[in-house]
């Protein structure tokens, strides 16, 4: 069993579904998590500068508006960690190679607005690579690490830990999403 | 001399229940509240309701790696990867590293060694099997005929989910025989949608999954200490509430509440002792889990309940002048006949059109899609039949993930509900076949000198041509509903074990011959011996099993408790 179907069906046993494109990037990274061996067991898999570029990453993504941003959630450390123990080595190694590709494109020096053009042609590449990519990891992260975050929870959504019932609604305009303690 | 007669006494219950799961409980509740002393074996840690749930309450941003498998956890936990290498509920399932079998065909064995079993970690769909899953084997020439019919359980289905909880919706269908039920959880607003098309379209009933939470706590309920579920949706970190049954919330409180229940953990049960003289099993022989002590209990009575695999697999190890082959094995089928579901697989697709409905709460449960083939007029090349459950949510912001944009705009976007989604997964009847079996290894042991087991089970034809009805029908019904892009699967590494639903390898029948257990769950050559978990499973059906368990276990206790009494064990 894959981790997509692994997934999927954690989550219908739970009640839930996982929504297609989320199966899809799963399933994409499924064959390379699964042919390698755990590597980097030091306290930091980045150097600072990798750290820096991740967090700069990270930060345009999910940018701090009025309400936090993904460095304010603690998201470059939580990447950090996540490809130190939750990635084996080719997927690592897909990561580090497009980080170097910034790195060389001397990515921290660019202005804000060079950053986004560089991520977006990034972020165009990835849509046709079949594997993981530096892209593709740092915003599933990212998107992990925040949403999952406190910061990130209590600022976006209407965090329900005990529901207490479950009822069909309609949304009034504007909505935000609830979120449950059932989350991870 | 005399002190070890003294030792002996000490160490005397009325019966010995093995295992403390799902069946295990319910052995443990009937026959101490039916008067007997009862010593309940559990191989694995204590754990205490309530107090142990350590994850229960946490948040999700108190998880470092927010739930996710880590590559430590997926090494350790090969078997059960996707659901218990999870970080809130890894505690809860055995560790294969540290448990390991051999796989001669691919097979998955998902265990929970601690108090409660896996009676902690089920999805509670909880389903009556209807009178023909105890005719189709006579009718078809599968395997051997089952020894009781529907209507023998009835009475015991009806005193089991009393006491259990479940909750759903009363529809009077012939496949899926009512329950006693709590009032049913809601369908959301595409769902509501699917079940009219498919009536309406292909004439085949929907309703909502029939689980074991409380949705509204009866004085029996109460009695033990469970309360209403909360909509929580964190089950498998164990539930403070009681929500769910669990022989941990429930059937354990209540055996305790007899004074007669003694428990003993970290007690492997390596096999059953035999009397020769008496003709009948004496006690059991346990292996400290981590002293490697061993230790023996008696008692007139043994309730074997440690699993499907675990069970056999004691009976397998219980060897003696009378029984070379294993307790009960004059039938040589020990360990055949290994039954499971299949699943991972289905059809899912995207739902237009309901963008003002959603839903508070987070539901623990699914639809059921009753078996609708081979059933009535329909038939198929195939025999027997399959389900689904499933189900429709709003995807959240992890949709994000694969959808182009990032940016402040796009950080607003995830915190909107997303697009509805349907999900629909099959589980189909696997037939009884004596070459799918296991057995014990003649040179691989495990930590504590128990040779380690063999696997050797596969799908065969009948399966495999139900799995292509299982995934278009899946998607047909998608379409009736009119729901886009959809999308039919099938998993091919989908193998047996996966399903978590093993059973059949100590079959129940009429005939010594070629069964190992007779109609009352009683080893037929050794009386005072009942194996109550799915072991004795003639056939598979092809809803969930444990309903069925715990009935079969109910009753099997009251008539061993009369045999008892009547001085006939
Ligand atoms: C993730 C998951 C989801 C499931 N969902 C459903 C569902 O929705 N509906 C359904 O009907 N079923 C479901 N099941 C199956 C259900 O959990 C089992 O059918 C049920 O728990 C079996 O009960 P049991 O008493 O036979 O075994 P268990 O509940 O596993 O209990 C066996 C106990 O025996 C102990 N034991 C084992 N060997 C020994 C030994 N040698 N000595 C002493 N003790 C021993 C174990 O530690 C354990 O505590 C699911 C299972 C899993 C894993
Ligand atoms: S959803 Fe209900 S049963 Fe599950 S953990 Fe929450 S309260 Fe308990």
């Amino acid at each position: 069993m894959n981790r997509r179907d692994a997934l999927t069906r954690a989550a219908w046993l739970l009640g839930g579904t996982l929504s297609a494109p989320t199966l899809q990037a799963m399933n994409r990274w499924e064959q390379l998590v699964s042919n390698g061996r755990t590597s980097h067991q030091t306290n930091s898999f980045l150097t600072e500068t990798q750290r820096e570029i991740v967090a700069r990453t990270a930060e345009l993504i999910i940018p701090r508006t009025d309400t936090p941003g993904a460095i304010d959630a603690g998201v470059p450390a939580f990447i950090d960690l996540m490809l130190r123990d939750c990635y084996k080595k080719p997927v690592q190694d897909a990561f580090l190679t497009g980080l170097s590709d910034l790195e060389r494109k001397n990515f921290l020096t660019l202005t804000p607005d060079q950053q986004t053009a560089l991520l977006k042609q990034v972020e165009a590449e990835a849509q046709t690579s079949s594997s993981p990519t530096y892209w593709l990891l740092t915003k599933e992260l990212t998107l992990l690490g925040y949403f999952t975050s406190e910061p990130g929870i209590k600022a976006s959504f209407d965090y329900q830990p005990i529901p207490g019932k479950f009822v069909p609604i309609k949304i009034k305009p504007g909505q935000k999403d609830f979120m449950y303690g059932n989350q991870v | 001399m005399n002190l070890n007669i003294k030792a002996d006494k000490a160490q005397t219950y009325d019966a010995i229940v093995i295992g403390s799961g799902m069946t295990g409980g319910w052995a443990a509740k009937e026959l101490t509240e039916k008067g007997l002393n009862v010593l309940v074996l559990e191989r694995g840690y204590e754990l205490k309701h309530v107090a142990d749930y350590k994850n229960a309450m946490k948040d999700p941003w108190e998880f470092p790696h927010r739930g996710r498998i880590t590559n430590v956890a997926a090494e350790e936990h090969y078997a059960t990867m996707f659901f218990s290498a999870k970080e809130g509920s890894q505690y809860l399932f055995a560790n294969d590293k540290e448990n390991p079998y051999i796989q001669k065909r691919p097979f998955n064995w998902i265990r929970a060694y601690h108090t409660g079993g896996k009676s902690l970690l089920w999805g509670k769909h909880t389903y009556r099997w209807n009178p023909q899953d105890f005719l189709a084997n006579a009718k078809e020439g599968i395997g051997i005929d089952w020894p009781i019919r529907y209507e023998d359980l009835v009475p015991w289905y009806t005193y089991v989910e009393k006491f259990v909880g479940v909750s759903g919706q009363a529809e009077g269908l012939a496949v899926l025989p009512d329950s006693y039920f709590l009032p049913p959880m809601a369908m959301t607003a595409p769902e509501v949608h699917l079940k009219k098309s498919v009536a309406q379209k292909l004439n085949r009933p929907i309703t909502i999954g029939r689980v074991a939470h409380l949705t509204k706590a009866m004085p029996q309920h109460l009695a033990v200490g469970r309360t209403d579920c909360q909509f929580r949706n964190r089950c498998t970190r164990g539930c403070p509430y009681g929500g769910y049954f669990s022989s941990l919330a429930a059937t354990l409180p209540a055996a305790r509440n007899t004074n007669r229940l003694t428990m003993v953990h970290n007690a492997i049960v390596k096999e059953i002792l035999y009397d020769d003289k008496a003709q009948k099993a004496k006690g059991v022989r346990v292996i400290d889990q981590n002293t490697l002590e061993v230790r023996e209990f008696y008692a007139k009575l043994i309730f074997l309940n440690a699993g499907t695999v675990g069970s056999t697999s004691i009976l397998m190890n219980s060897k003696s002048s009378r029984f070379p082959n294993g307790m009960g094995n004059d039938s040589e089928q020990l360990g055949r006949n290994l039954m499971d579901h299949h699943l991972a697989i289905g059809a899912r697709a995207d739902v237009e059109g309901f963008e003002n409905d959603y839903y508070f709460g987070a539901r623990p449960g699914s639809l059921y899609i009753p078996r609708f083939r081979n059933w009535g007029t329909d038939k198929r090349s195939y025999l027997r039949g399959f389900g689904y459950q499933g189900g429709a949510s709003r995807a959240d912001w992890s949709r994000g993930a694969a959808e182009t944009g990032f940016g402040a705009d796009f950080k607003t976007r995830m915190t909107q509900p997303g697009p509805w989604k349907f999900s629909l997964t099959g589980f189909g009847e696997v037939l009884s076949n004596p070459n799918n079996r296991f057995y014990l290894s003649e040179t691989e042991t495990d930590k504590w000198g128990l040779p380690q087991l063999v696997f050797d089970a596969d799908f065969g034809e009948n399966e495999r041509a139900m799995r292509k009805d299982i995934m278009n029908d899946a998607a047909e019904m998608l379409e009736a509903a009119g729901f886009k892009n959809v999308t039919p699967y099938d998993n091919p590494v989908a193998h047996m074990g996966l399903g978590i639903h093993e059973m059949g390898t100590a079959r129940m029948g009429r005939d010594p011959k070629t069964s190992v257990l007779n109609k009352y769950n009683q080893v037929h050559a050794c009386k005072n011996v009942f194996v109550t978990d799915g072991s004795g499973m003639t056939s598979s059906s092809n809803v969930n099993p444990s309903l069925t368990y715990m009935a079969l276990t109910a009753r099997a206790a009251s008539y061993a408790v009369a045999q008892l009494k009547a001085r006939n064990l």
